[in-house]
């Protein structure tokens, strides 16, 4: 019994697994035999690429790390004070991270317009610093924390952000790790917010570029597709081990 | 402030200590004020006027035409089609998956990873093998397929998170009654991650309305199959033509719909925890 079930979820991983496997095979494919004519083209021959290497890199670079200070900033405030209306900021809050992106993308829209920051880098960037998800975990995380040493803290300073740097960073590194490696994969993955808040191709991310794979010649994808995954599976095999310790996030009770 | 608080000497501040936590939340309520909160207000306002230049207040008709829209009911019978097949389907696996890793199989081993590494590979790079794997676009699988590769990620790091963190010693103390395997997952198992289950729950269900990413990937144009046609088609449909009241509309009643699915999931989870 134990080593069918063994068997089966093995070849379920495998087959999970195969996607993956086969983009990269296959971008190193062409007609059939083994070549890098894709990868030529690729990075001799079409420059949007860069520009929208980069600025994926760069989108992504600035809201985790946005995100991270905003959601630890907040958790910690929040887990300090003890306010009788705490618990429906909190539901609050979580009621936005579930909101799907459509529904909260129109007043994105709304308000960036009126603001006059559609096409520009922070059009993209802001919406998605506030994005709820950071601060929901790190709340939740936060009630396991050790709070014997934040009192004493209090003895020798009074500055918030010095006890935040000192005494709770050190202690939320799991969770940050964790949230930081959910933030960039969804971040890097985003497709929506690129398409519909800038025109111009030099505010465009990657995903775009592989969205729209029939302005571009058929050999060139799987390439790109290639480098598109690169930069999360390296950080995804550097801290998923934080992941179960870092997103305690089931129960709200 | 409780006696054992006061007999502390807090270093003395200008500002109150309070008045800094309060501070310190201050930047994210004002990034939701600013780029959630208000904008929905305005979004509301425009389901209910009819159109952007005469502003006439109109009440619920904008309602009426968005539900009567036979595109509206189409992607809605899918959307909940996908909520009704896939959600319990991606449970039933994800549960299977994250017992039989954390019971069987070490902490961190391949087949975690596979299990886990399509959470965070971005869709886009992925639908050109999938359409390989599936050139077939006139059933719904490749859809539901991709949409169970992508969830059971999450869902198997909250399970076995929830799994590890139940107290050894109830199995220990079960298996010295001479309780079975099976009884020993559906009597302490299941009730002790009760509430991550029902939170998996209501994320893969809001989860689906973020399927549209990897569906308009898939089919590369906002006019897909009519099996494929969910709410996001409708709504981004309406984006491109900046259709305001449509828009707002079906955003309004969409939030309406997860807004009543959180608020039960957290109502049952308040009172089925330990």
């Amino acid at each position: 019994m134990k080593k069918i079930g063994i068997c089966l979820i093995s070849l379920c991983g495998l087959a999970f697994i195969i996607p993956v496997v086969a983009t990269v095979a296959l971008s190193f494919m062409n007609d059939g035999k083994l070549s890098l004519t894709g990868y030529n083209s690729l990075l001799f021959d079409c420059f949007p690429f860069y520009t929208m290497f980069w600025n994926s890199i760069f989108y992504t670079v600035v809201i985790t790390i946005g995100q991270l200070i905003i959601a630890v900033l907040f958790a910690f405030g929040f887990s300090q004070t003890k306010y009788k209306h705490n618990r429906i900021v909190f539901m609050g809050y979580i009621m936005l991270m579930m909101m799907p992106l459509q529904v909260t993308l129109l007043p994105n829209y709304i308000g960036l317009r009126d603001m006059g920051l559609l096409n520009t880098y922070s059009g993209i960037i802001l919406p998605l610093i506030f994005s709820p998800f950071g601060v929901v975990v790190m709340i939740q995380y936060m009630k396991g924390i050790d709070y014997c040493t934040i009192e004493a803290a209090r003895l020798e300073s009074s500055s918030a952000i010095r006890i935040i740097i000192s005494i709770v960073l050190p202690q939320l590194k799991v969770c940050i790790f964790a949230v930081g490696l959910f933030v960039y994969a969804e971040c890097w993955n985003m497709l929506e917010q690129p398409m519909l808040f800038v025109k111009e191709e030099k505010y465009r991310t990657l995903s775009t570029f592989i969205a729209s794979a029939d302005k571009y010649t058929g050999d060139i994808m799987l390439p790109a597709s290639v480098f598109f995954i690169i930069p999360v599976v390296i950080l995804y095999l550097y801290f998923n081990e934080h992941l179960e310790k870092g997103l305690s996030l089931g129960d709200f009770s | 402030m409780t006696l054992g608080d006061k007999a502390y000497m807090y270093k003395k501040s200008k500002l109150s200590w309070n008045c800094r936590c309060i501070l310190c939340m201050i930047p994210s309520f004002i990034g939701i004020l600013i780029f959630f909160f208000v904008p929905y207000i305005r979004v509301l306002y425009f389901s209910l006027i009819n159109n952007q230049f005469k502003k006439n207040f109109v009440g619920l008709s904008n309602y009426i035409t968005t539900v009567q829209n036979e595109y509206f009911r189409l992607a809605m019978k899918n959307s909940l089609l996908l909520i009704v097949i896939c959600v319990p389907l991606l449970m039933i696996f994800s549960l299977l998956i994250s017992l039989f890793i954390a019971n069987i199989f070490r902490k961190r081993t391949f087949i975690r990873t596979s299990f886990v590494l399509p959470m965070v590979i971005p869709t886009a790079s992925i639908v050109l093998v999938w359409k390989m794997i599936f050139p077939e676009i006139s059933t719904v699988i490749p859809i539901y397929l991709l949409f169970i590769w992508k969830n059971v990620g999450i869902c198997v790091i909250l399970m076995t998170a929830a799994f590890l963190s139940i107290d050894k010693c109830v199995f220990e103390a079960a298996k010295l009654d001479g309780a079975s395997d099976f009884a020993l997952h559906t009597r302490i198992t299941i009730p002790g991650i009760f509430p991550t289950l029902l939170f998996c729950n209501m994320l893969s269900i809001v989860n689906t309305f973020k399927i549209y990413k990897e569906s308009y990937l898939l089919y590369g144009t906002n006019y897909p199959p009519n099996h494929s046609y969910t709410l996001q088609y409708y709504m981004n449909n309406h984006f491109l033509k900046l259709d305001y009241q449509k828009l707002s509309t079906s955003a309004v009643l969409t939030s309406l719909l997860v807004f009543v699915i959180v608020v039960v999931g957290l109502k049952i989870q308040r009172r089925y925890s330990w």
